[in-house]
């Protein structure tokens, strides 16, 4: 009889208690858990949209950022091979004749145009002697 | 010292093909051929006797179908080679090749070329006799020679240390408008095998050349033939060719865009080992910078490029070539120099 007499304040509620025993028992959820049961207002076709286009979205970042990483890597060393030599050497011949026509300028005057020198100006006579 | 030259540049070695009966006989593999410029073609020899419109040129040779095409190339190497040309007399001139390598064995290789006196052009003298000689032993040696005024022959010779791989004779026809080739290679008479390899080019117009290949082999036992054509239109500044035969097709494209710019595209496909690919060349020649560049793409994601430069004061010059697959992630680099 006394079991039965300590078990009755357990077993017996009041009606207002039942709010707060709900909500000791809904304190044991994540917030992710809460949040994840809201979307159960969605009807199935929403939800299920909106998971495949979410995974396909994912896939393809995924997809594009390793192709990106693959085309730089192969744009970039396709361009050093084929490319940059050609361009090395051309900007050290631009450099070359520019650097002799600087020359040529200093040489025989400032009139002296892009032709080779003509033979007929002489270089200007020092002036000290 | 100058016709030595003139006569016997050697083109670059072709890439060691797979010792297929129809391409890898007229030129040996690994053994650059001396570049004999085709003879100047008879016009104007008999316009009185032709027909009313110019005589056809002669097609050349049926081997140099494909040649400016592949020419645009670039060739691949690796390693560090080392070329020393010695022009000992004008008919004499001889060669040393030091090759180390890095996947392979390093090797030494020594040639001579001898350069007859009978002249037929203005950069031509016959007999010509290429040869040399490896570390191990292995000999490459090829005689050619202007039998009559339209007869060439060429005999070329292999071997492996001491065992000989490759033997072979050949007589080229050269008519007024036509090419006519016929190969012997590897007879021998006592097995009972040999190759016989038939080649006729034809000028149809002055801009279109057609020909066939004919390969007949005969093992004991087995015998059989290999045939395909060969077409080939010139345009002012672009050769077309087309080879189609039972082992597969190959399409090449050549275009001469200005005087630095030459480019080329090629199309193989076989039926051998059921692929194709096509390649992307170009040329780009700068002599003012003393530059040779070619570069090419291909569509196995090999990206390869050439850099030739000529330090001109002294008679060396460098060779830098590197070549990428991108699917394999391999990487080959090569670096070599002339002397002389």
């Amino acid at each position: 009889m006394a079991t039965i007499e300590e078990l009755s304040p357990v077993s017996v509620r009041p009606p207002e208690d039942e709010i707060d025993d709900d909500e000791d028992e809904d304190l044991d959820e994540t917030l992710t858990e809460r949040l994840w049961g809201l979307t159960e207002m969605f009807p199935d076709t929403v939800r299920s949209a909106a998971e495949v286009s979410a995974v396909c979205s994912v896939s393809l970042a995924k997809k594009i950022y390793s192709f990106s990483r693959a085309a730089l890597w192969v744009g970039t060393t396709s361009f050093m091979i084929l490319v940059l030599p050609v361009v090395f050497e051309t900007e050290r011949l631009q450099l070359e004749q520019q650097q002799l026509q600087q020359q040529r300028q200093i040489l025989l005057g400032p009139n002296t145009g892009m032709s080779a020198g003509m033979p007929g100006m002489m270089p200007p006579a020092p002036g000290k002697i | 010292m100058g016709s030595v030259l003139a006569a016997s540049s050697p083109n670059p070695p072709p890439p060691a093909t797979g010792g297929t009966a129809a391409s890898g006989l007229t030129v040996p593999p690994g053994f650059g051929m001396p570049s004999v410029s085709p003879v100047i073609s008879p016009t104007g020899a008999a316009l009185g006797q032709q027909e009313t419109e110019n005589p056809l040129p002669n097609p050349g040779a049926f081997d140099e179908c494909h040649r400016k095409c592949k020419e645009v190339f670039p060739m691949q190497m690796e390693g560090v080679r080392l070329v020393v040309n010695k022009g000992l007399s004008n008919h004499f001139q001889v060669n040393h090749n030091v090759m180390l390598s890095t996947m392979g064995d390093s090797t030494y290789r020594f040639g001579a070329t001898y350069v007859g006196s009978k002249q037929t052009g203005p950069a031509e003298l016959f007999p010509v006799m290429v040869g040399d000689m490896d570390n191990s032993g292995s000999l490459n040696a090829q005689i050619i020679h202007q039998i009559t005024k339209r007869i060439r022959s060429k005999v070329a010779f292999q071997t492996q240390q001491n065992k000989f791989v490759n033997w072979q004779g050949d007589a080229e026809f050269r008519g007024e408008d036509f090419t006519a080739t016929v190969t012997l290679g590897n007879p021998d008479v006592l097995v009972g095998s040999g190759i016989v390899v038939t080649h006729y080019l034809q000028s149809i117009t002055p801009a279109l050349a057609l020909g066939g290949e004919l390969v007949y082999h005969h093992r004991p036992g087995e015998e059989g033939t290999v045939m395909s054509f060969v077409g080939r239109y010139t345009g002012n500044n672009y050769i077309a060719t087309l080879t189609l035969g039972s082992a597969g097709a190959h399409a090449s494209y050549y275009h001469k865009a200005n005087d630095q710019l030459q480019v080329g595209v090629e199309l193989e496909a076989s039926s051998r080992m059921q692929d194709t690919s096509v390649s992307f060349g170009y040329q780009l020649d700068m002599p003012k910078a003393n530059l040779l560049f070619k570069g090419s793409i291909d569509s196995n994601w090999v990206v390869g490029a050439t850099l030739e430069k000529k330090l001109l004061p002294l008679p060396l010059s460098l060779v830098l070539c590197t070549f990428l697959n991108h699917s394999k992630n391999k990487f080959q680099c090569g670096f070599g120099a002339t002397i002389g």
